[in-house]
């Protein structure tokens, strides 16, 4: 019994845009309110919600495509289209920090003593807990894409065994940088050396935490059987996020943490 | 130091501890009886032998793949019935709540301060 003569996907009716949107406008109006009054009640009020918008949103796309079978190849086409455009526009994002380091860098300013790194700021040496975390990261991309192969070979314990590490790693690389902020000798607030460097490889760790989650989201539907040897998108979508946060790593890494020292 | 009369040699030589203590090693090298030969296991059936199957869980994804598929007309946020219904209200009550909250705090931070 047909209830469509097409293979693409017509939603039903959500609440979550509405409730997103909404989220979005409490946490910024939150954000000046907490400038301007001290009170972080709207801001928190609006995280919440974020939260609670994801966790129903995305299910709901978990419901759609595994529980009901709405994923077609038509439809996956598209969610990878839209994976890819995402990651693109993440690329350029990282793109402008980029440019402020490099503008910078390139022609220090005399109030910087015109040299880089600027006079009084002692870079981290690339050599030591940067160049593990880079070790750290390219480790985890094997051991992603040996979940991959597991995956399309029906190994499910491999699969859960290799994910579960790649996890780790993505952990390991969090609190490794977490110890790095502590320790290092200069802050954000030390000139442009300062808020370059923190800003770009802050946003990076942000990401990072937001692939590590994305990763444990599919280790918990591998481990529940969501993903089949032929149709496991959910878990290449998360392996190319991870993918990129090496790669934007690796960028970080040869230019503020190699060259800029 | 430790010393044994080397098997190539035939001559005294050095020698670790470990051979001193036991020169022929801590494992018995050859078993006393040989061990029962197994030629076949009686079959199991794939869902008795628990080794791959059950790694982790069960497959309950057919199970819920019927949940989902009843066509009681629920649109697929509310499918699963009360659960659903509870956190889809506290969502949208703190939705609702949240927008009044926050113009009513925007129209506070509008008002001008009074002058000191």
């Amino acid at each position: 019994m047909a209830h469509q003569a097409h293979a693409y996907h017509m939603v039903d009716p959500s609440p979550w845009p509405l409730t997103g949107a909404i989220a979005a406008l409490l946490m910024t109006s939150g954000l000046a309110v907490w400038f301007h009054f001290h009170s972080t009640t709207l801001m928190t009020l609006g995280l919440i919600l974020l939260l609670l918008t994801m966790h129903q949103w995305w299910r709901d796309i978990i419901r759609e495509g595994t529980f009901q079978g709405h994923h077609t190849p038509p439809v996956q086409k598209g969610l990878r289209y839209g994976m890819i455009l995402f990651i693109t526009s993440e690329v350029f994002f990282f793109l402008g920090f980029f440019w402020a380091f490099y503008h910078s860098s390139l022609a220090p300013t005399p109030e910087l003593g015109g040299c880089w790194p600027p006079t009084g700021i002692t870079p981290l040496d690339p050599f030591e807990v940067p160049l593990l975390n880079t070790a750290v990261l390219l480790a985890s991309g094997v051991t992603v894409t040996w979940t991959h192969h597991s995956i399309m070979e029906g190994e499910r314990k491999q699969a859960i065994q290799s994910l579960t590490l790649t996890i780790l790693l993505g952990l390991y690389f969090t609190a490794l940088q977490a110890m790095e902020y502590y320790e290092a000798p200069f802050t954000i607030a030390d000139g442009v050396y300062g808020s370059t460097f923190f800003v770009a490889t802050g946003f990076h760790g942000l990401h990072v935490i937001i692939g590590s989650t994305f990763l444990a989201v599919c280790l918990l539907r591998q481990i529940q059987y969501h993903f089949t040897s032929e149709h496991h998108f959910g878990f290449e979508a998360a392996a190319w996020y991870w993918h990129f946060v090496d790669v934007v790593w690796l960028f970080l890494y040869v230019s503020i943490y190699w060259w800029g020292s | 130091m430790y010393y044994k009369v080397s098997g190539v040699t035939g001559k005294l030589t050095g020698a670790t501890a470990a051979s001193a203590y036991s020169p022929q090693g801590l494992k018995a090298t050859v078993p006393s009886q040989a061990p029962p030969m197994i030629f076949a296991v009686p079959t199991k059936v794939v869902s008795e032998t628990g080794s791959v199957a059950h790694y982790m869980g069960i497959n309950k994804v057919p199970e819920l793949q019927k949940i989902f598929q009843k066509t009681d007309g629920a649109p697929v946020h509310l499918k699963r019935g009360v659960m659903d219904k509870m956190l889809y209200r506290s969502t949208m009550g703190l939705t609702i709540g949240g927008t009044l909250y926050c113009l009513m705090a925007l129209y506070i931070a509008a008002q001008p301060r009074k002058p000191q």
